[in-house]
């Protein structure tokens, strides 16, 4: 059986996983081509992470426990965390402010500037 | 109140005090942060709602612990609050780190930091006359981060 031909037949396994893959690989480009700076800054980007993670996984946890959301088994891939929590859920906890600090950082860099001054001598502004 | 719904407007308050008072790198103050915001709230839309769609459901709600409005692809509005919670608290401690790691080096410079072996801002950010910050906020002591173009309402 091929890599395809797995992925195929246990596509939905990955909906919750591919989800996230696909939030990092759009912002991606944010470092490289639009002036974003966390990856370059791995120290930093690692402590920012495991300080917001942290205290959102254990209230994720607890949340989970409480019966206040729940996982599609047969949308995840099967890897159970602290009793509970899908492989998913953590990745989730990295994904999203690594996303956030990638588009904060893109914005501050304020690319629409660089694009102004590409103008200017064009268009005379 | 609803549970996720109570924890959701805790954590709301609690990031925006961790933000203004606690780590004071004030990003709330900035309209950089609610630009942010607002482009990762529209790629929320999408991806929460592929993870809350109405069929074949990812991520499942009890009806009893959220406040029963669902918005977009059939989200629960939390969703939306939690995110902000969760990007705020990120970017803060972000910042926070940030300006602790330049503060206790007087000749290390934001250019040093930050500038200068990105490729894609090359000649062009120098040209722009170097006002270019990395995020957007001034991170020199204790006054309030946010330069004056980056107040929210300043704008003409």
């Amino acid at each position: 059986m091929t890599v395809l031909e797995w992925l195929l037949t246990n596509g939905e396994r990955w909906h919750y996983l591919g989800a996230l893959a696909f939030c990092v690989a759009v912002t991606l480009p944010l470092e490289f081509l639009f002036g974003a700076r966390v990856y370059r800054h791995p120290r930093r980007l690692l402590l920012t992470i495991a300080a917001v993670a942290i205290p959102f996984v254990v209230l994720d946890w607890f949340a989970v426990g409480a019966g206040l959301w729940w996982f599609s088994p047969r949308h995840t891939v099967g890897v159970e965390l602290f009793g509970r929590l899908p492989l998913e859920e953590l990745a989730f906890f990295v994904v999203i402010p690594l996303c956030a600090l990638l588009t904060h950082g893109a914005v501050s860099s304020r690319p629409w500037e660089r694009l102004r001054l590409r103008r200017a001598p064009t268009t005379g502004r | 109140m609803p549970a996720y719904t109570a924890i959701t407007l805790i954590g709301m308050v609690l990031t925006v005090l961790l933000d203004d008072v606690v780590l004071r790198t004030r990003l709330v103050r900035t309209a950089t942060f609610w630009i942010s915001l607002g482009i990762m709230f529209f790629f929320q839309i999408f991806v929460d709602g592929w993870l809350t769609r109405a069929r074949d459901t990812i991520v499942f709600y009890n009806p009893d612990d959220f406040s029963g409005i669902r918005v977009f692809f059939h989200t629960p509005i939390e969703d939306f609050g939690f995110g902000f919670a969760l990007i705020l608290a990120t970017l803060s401690v972000w910042q926070a780190l940030r300006r602790r790691e330049q503060r206790p080096g007087p000749a290390r410079t934001r250019s040093d930091d930050d500038a200068g072996s990105d490729p894609a801002d090359g000649g062009l950010g120098a040209a722009a006359g170097g006002h270019r910050g990395g995020d957007g906020t001034d991170l020199g002591g204790g006054a309030p981060p946010a330069g004056p173009r980056d107040r929210v309402g300043s704008a003409p």
